[in-house]
């Protein structure tokens, strides 16, 4: 069956992307630069050196991660790839991506783990901001060992008419994943924010606010979330609508066992009286009869639920 | 004999539905299974496959000489058993043509196969079961059969839900894709409508989880029954005699 090779192809996909990568950063060692024409690629503390406005968005000055200047066009899509390796190690990285007016640019972003039992320890701060009319597409692609600590913290700022995509995927879930993700969305700006992962043994715990801040912005937080082998995962999700704008807020969790558990706590919190903002939540198991009716078609009880699952967090 | 089914008695939540069915089917035949609702038909294809929901009390069902009675559903298909389902359950988010390649015994060559099939290419990118027209289940279901290479097919309401016109166009691609190839079939059937496209060589009916009549000529057993009722099967009870 295709399932059994996925494991393979994400670790070739892995090492493919390191290969790619224009930032790669294994642990804290000093990172791995490919430059594209009309970005600056830096280690951010280089940048905080070297661009005294980035200060205003680096919350203090940073040691590690990321800094993405897109000031032209790309003709590719960019990469970034940040690892752990070594035992015990800690993480932690301040992250700040800028891209320019009317800009148009894919991120593919990975951060993974080299090993599976490292008890790691990563951090991200990040920083994006879309200046006017900038669009991103931007896939996050999260993959950690059992005993990891994970710490995501993002926050994106979309000014007038810029647009994003995100999708955030879990494909193998850290002991501990604490994850923030603010969006802020001026005039007629647009984001669509999808988290989505399977976790086994994990504490999970997200909190994504939507800020609808000026008149015509509109975004939709979608949030696909299965639970297996005694998984504790909570989300809180909230859209504000502070003006003359859309959201809507789509939480929908699956439970593949007993022993897991998720908590969807959707809000909705409405400033104007012209904003139009709506939710949807569900937490269900796996269907008796569609397990069995895939098993009927020939496919065992693992293979089934693999199925079922990939088919929730597309859906 | 292909399959081979000895004194079966199935329940389902401590309710007896199955009160001893026997029935044979040998390779290339083609068979019906007729009855009221509620006579245990659907529940008589979910048991020979081997839903876990349905526990057996009594019996044996023989494949190919081997008994699977206490087999997984999935070994069960593998040995050559496919049902398709009159109601199958939505699998939201998973496109047909997914869940062939999953399934399917002709590797690598699936998309290729059903993209030549007229039917099957406008359905392979839709979910599976997710908001089709009854055709459409109809015919998502024989593409997975297909899919699986049986040696029989057990086909619950094929013709359910379907004009005449659709029914024949249904009947065709079985005589092409199964018949003409020696495949054994099972056809349950509550109206019926699809036997005179196929001409089955048995046509059984079922009443009360029991298999009253075994009759070869099935345009007798549908004319009884329409100008009768399953009452007269009853009192004729032609399989006890």
């Amino acid at each position: 069956m295709a399932m059994k090779n996925v494991k393979n192809v994400r670790e070739q996909t892995d090492k493919k992307l390191s290969a790619l990568a224009n930032y790669y950063q294994i642990d804290n060692k000093a990172p791995k630069i490919c430059q594209l024409k009309g970005i600056e690629i830096l280690p951010s503390k280089i940048a905080w050196q070297k661009y005294n406005w980035t200060k205003k968005y680096f919350s203090k000055k940073p040691k590690h991660g990321y800094f993405i200047w897109v000031k032209e066009q790309p003709k590719s899509v960019l990469f970034t790839c940040i690892s752990l390796a070594k035992k015990n190690i800690r993480q932690t990285l301040q992250n700040l991506l800028v891209v320019e007016n009317n800009l148009k640019i894919e991120l593919q972003g990975t951060c993974n783990t080299l090993k599976r039992n490292l008890e790691g320890f990563h951090k991200a701060i990040g920083k994006i901001v879309l200046k006017e009319g900038a669009v991103l597409k931007y896939e996050h692609i999260h993959s950690w060992g059992e005993k990891d600590v994970v710490q995501p913290d993002y926050e994106f700022l979309l000014e007038k008419k810029a647009r994003l995509d995100y999708n955030y995927k879990v494909f193998s879930s850290p002991e501990k994943l604490k994850m923030k993700t603010l969006l802020t969305l001026l005039e007629s700006s647009s984001a669509n924010l999808n988290i989505m992962g399977k976790f086994s043994q994990t504490k999970t715990e997200i909190k994504d606010t939507l800020i609808l801040k000026e008149k015509g912005a509109s975004g939709i937080i979608k949030l696909r979330l299965v639970g297996n082998k005694k998984s504790q995962i909570s989300a809180y999700s909230q859209i504000r609508a502070k003006s003359e704008s859309k959201g809507h807020l789509d939480c929908q969790g699956l439970l593949i066992d007993e022993s897991s558990k998720i908590s969807l706590i959707p809000e909705l919190l409405c400033e104007s009286k012209k904003a139009q903002i709506t939710h949807e939540a569900s937490i269900g198991k796996i269907s008796e009869e569609a397990l069995n009716y895939l098993r009927m078609r020939g496919l065992n009880e693992k293979e089934a639920i693999n199925l079922i699952v990939n088919g929730f967090l597309e859906k | 004999m292909l399959l081979e089914i000895k004194n079966l008695r199935a329940r389902k939540d401590n309710k007896e539905i199955l009160k001893g069915i026997n029935l044979g089917i040998k390779e290339r035949e083609t068979q019906a299974l007729l009855g009221p609702n509620a006579s245990g038909k659907s529940t008589l294809a979910q048991v020979i496959l081997g839903n876990p929901k349905y526990k057996i009390s009594q019996g044996k069902i023989l494949f190919r000489g081997k008994d699977i009675t206490k087999l997984f559903p999935e070994k069960r298909v593998k040995s050559g058993i496919v049902l398709a389902w009159q109601n199958p359950p939505a699998i939201k988010g998973v496109k047909l043509s997914q869940l062939l390649e999953e399934i399917s015994v002709f590797k690598g060559s699936i998309s290729t196969f059903f993209r030549f099939q007229k039917i099957g290419f406008q359905l392979i990118n839709r979910e599976v079961n997710v908001d089709l027209s009854g055709g459409e289940r109809k015919m998502s279901e024989l593409l997975q059969v297909l899919a699986l290479k049986p040696k029989l097919v057990i086909f619950d309401e094929i013709d359910s839900g379907l004009d005449l016109r659709k029914i024949k166009e249904v009947a065709e691609l079985i005589k092409k894709e199964l018949l003409a190839k020696n495949i054994s079939v099972l056809l349950i059937t509550h109206s019926g409508e699809i036997l005179k496209f196929l001409r089955p060589q048995i046509t059984n009916v079922i009443v009360d989880g029991k298999i009253i009549c075994k009759e070869k000529n099935y345009k007798k057993v549908l004319k009884t029954i329409k100008k009768y009722g399953y009452e007269k099967c009853k009192k004729c009870q032609r399989a006890n005699r």
